[in-house]
């Protein structure tokens, strides 16, 4: 959406959303997946998984299923890019070294 | 990856929870609100409880704000009538990109506050300045003229102080003759003359004194001869200073002004002294007998 990564804040929160997604980067995960795993509340969760995207760390896609036969609507799925998940690695390459990016 | 479950949520609030997430996501930016709102309405089927989907909702009306903060002002047609409607806080992130939605807020309060503050001086000092009401001022009535004081009678400077002290009057003292006395003869004599001490200044008119003595029935010097002053034949002039009453009492023990020469006569003048008390002649003043305090001589002689 047009932000630069430098504008991406590391907060705690950032980090631990970032983590959750680091355990399987190739997984595509919803905002209720991230707050059953890292406990998030929505009105942090969401602000950030926006400006990761923005910052082209993640990219989003609707789910592909039908929600009249599923029984459900459809959630919007988030993954880490290619670059995302190498600026996610040096920056808890940088955390494990003392030094956070 | 998550199952919906079964709930028994209150209708009156799921309705709730539903309102807010609908008001959430139309207060986000325009590109942005219908995702949100299916993603919210999406995720919020994972959640079972009436209270965590609540929760969830509220949560995703603060999300908005921080999204409308963050999101770019560019994207956001100002034309937009889904836009027109979220308020203020997309108000403050259009118009005043300088500013976060923090510091908007925090600008608003202080300047409310600093209006307030102006608005109360202003008040004060208006209504310091204010005239009486109409009914006061016909209350007051025409100002009494001020009275009008007798003139002061001017200063004298008086550069010299002089007070005229009169000189006491002292009358001479007389000698009593002891009569029927073979042996001895006391005679009243000042040695010396007495300056009493000087009265207040108070300038008064002359006064008529006559001082007072060993009056009638005073004892007699023979009786206070000491015998052994008589057996070595010793002799003397003692002069005693008493201070008697209008009755002619003493009112103090008598003291040896000057000594004969000899401590036993002196003892016996000073003895013969206190035994005359009530027989002294008071001093007068005009005629008038007042407490006064003078010397007499008591002689010690040998009758030859």
């Amino acid at each position: 959406m047009g932000k630069k990564d430098a504008n991406v804040r590391m907060s705690l929160q950032t980090l631990r959303v970032l983590e959750v997604f680091l355990e399987n980067p190739t997984e595509q995960l919803a905002g209720a997946d991230v707050h059953q795993r890292c406990g998030i509340a929505s009105g942090t969760l969401y602000p950030i998984l926006l400006r990761l995207e923005s910052a082209g760390w993640f990219v989003s896609q609707w789910e592909s299923i039908d929600p009249s036969s599923a029984g459900r609507p459809r959630r919007r799925l988030y993954r880490l890019t290619s670059a995302g998940l190498r600026r996610a690695s040096e920056v808890f390459a940088s955390f494990n070294r003392g030094v956070l990016a | 990856m998550s199952q919906r479950n079964e709930r028994s949520t209150p209708p009156e609030l799921e309705d709730v929870t539903h309102w807010l997430i609908h008001h959430a996501a139309r207060r986000a930016p325009e590109s942005l609100s219908s995702r949100l709102q299916e993603e919210w309405f999406a995720d919020l089927e994972s959640r079972s409880s009436a209270l965590s989907r609540l929760r969830f909702a509220v949560g995703c009306c603060w999300a908005t704000m921080v999204i409308a903060s963050d999101y770019p002002r560019s994207r956001v047609p100002a034309s937009s009538p889904v836009a027109a409607a979220r308020g203020f806080v997309t108000l403050i992130d259009r118009n005043f990109g300088y500013f976060s939605l923090r510091s908007g807020t925090l600008f608003l309060i202080a300047g409310l506050h600093a209006a307030l503050f102006f608005g109360l001086i202003a008040t004060l000092s208006h209504t310091r300045g204010l005239a009486a009401p109409q009914d006061l001022q016909h209350i007051v009535v025409d100002p009494v003229p001020p009275k009008t004081l007798p003139p002061q009678p001017p200063w004298i400077e008086v550069k010299d102080w002089m007070v005229r002290v009169p000189k006491p009057m002292i009358t001479e003292p007389r000698n009593i003759e002891v009569e029927n006395d073979p042996t001895t003869e006391v005679v009243e004599k000042s040695p010396e003359p007495y300056s009493p001490p000087l009265p207040p200044v108070t300038p008064t008119r002359a006064v008529q004194q006559v001082a007072g003595g060993p009056g009638a029935g005073f004892p007699e010097t023979a009786d206070f001869y000491p015998s052994v002053s008589i057996h070595l034949e010793e002799e003397g002039f003692s002069t005693v200073r008493v201070c008697v009453d209008k009755t002619g009492r003493l009112t103090s023990a008598p003291t040896t002004v000057k000594g004969s020469g000899s401590t036993r006569l002196d003892e016996a003048a000073l003895k013969l002294a206190r035994a005359g008390s009530g027989h002294y002649r008071a001093t007068t003043e005009d005629g008038q007998a007042v407490n006064s305090c003078y010397p007499f001589g008591i002689r010690f002689q040998l009758k030859k």
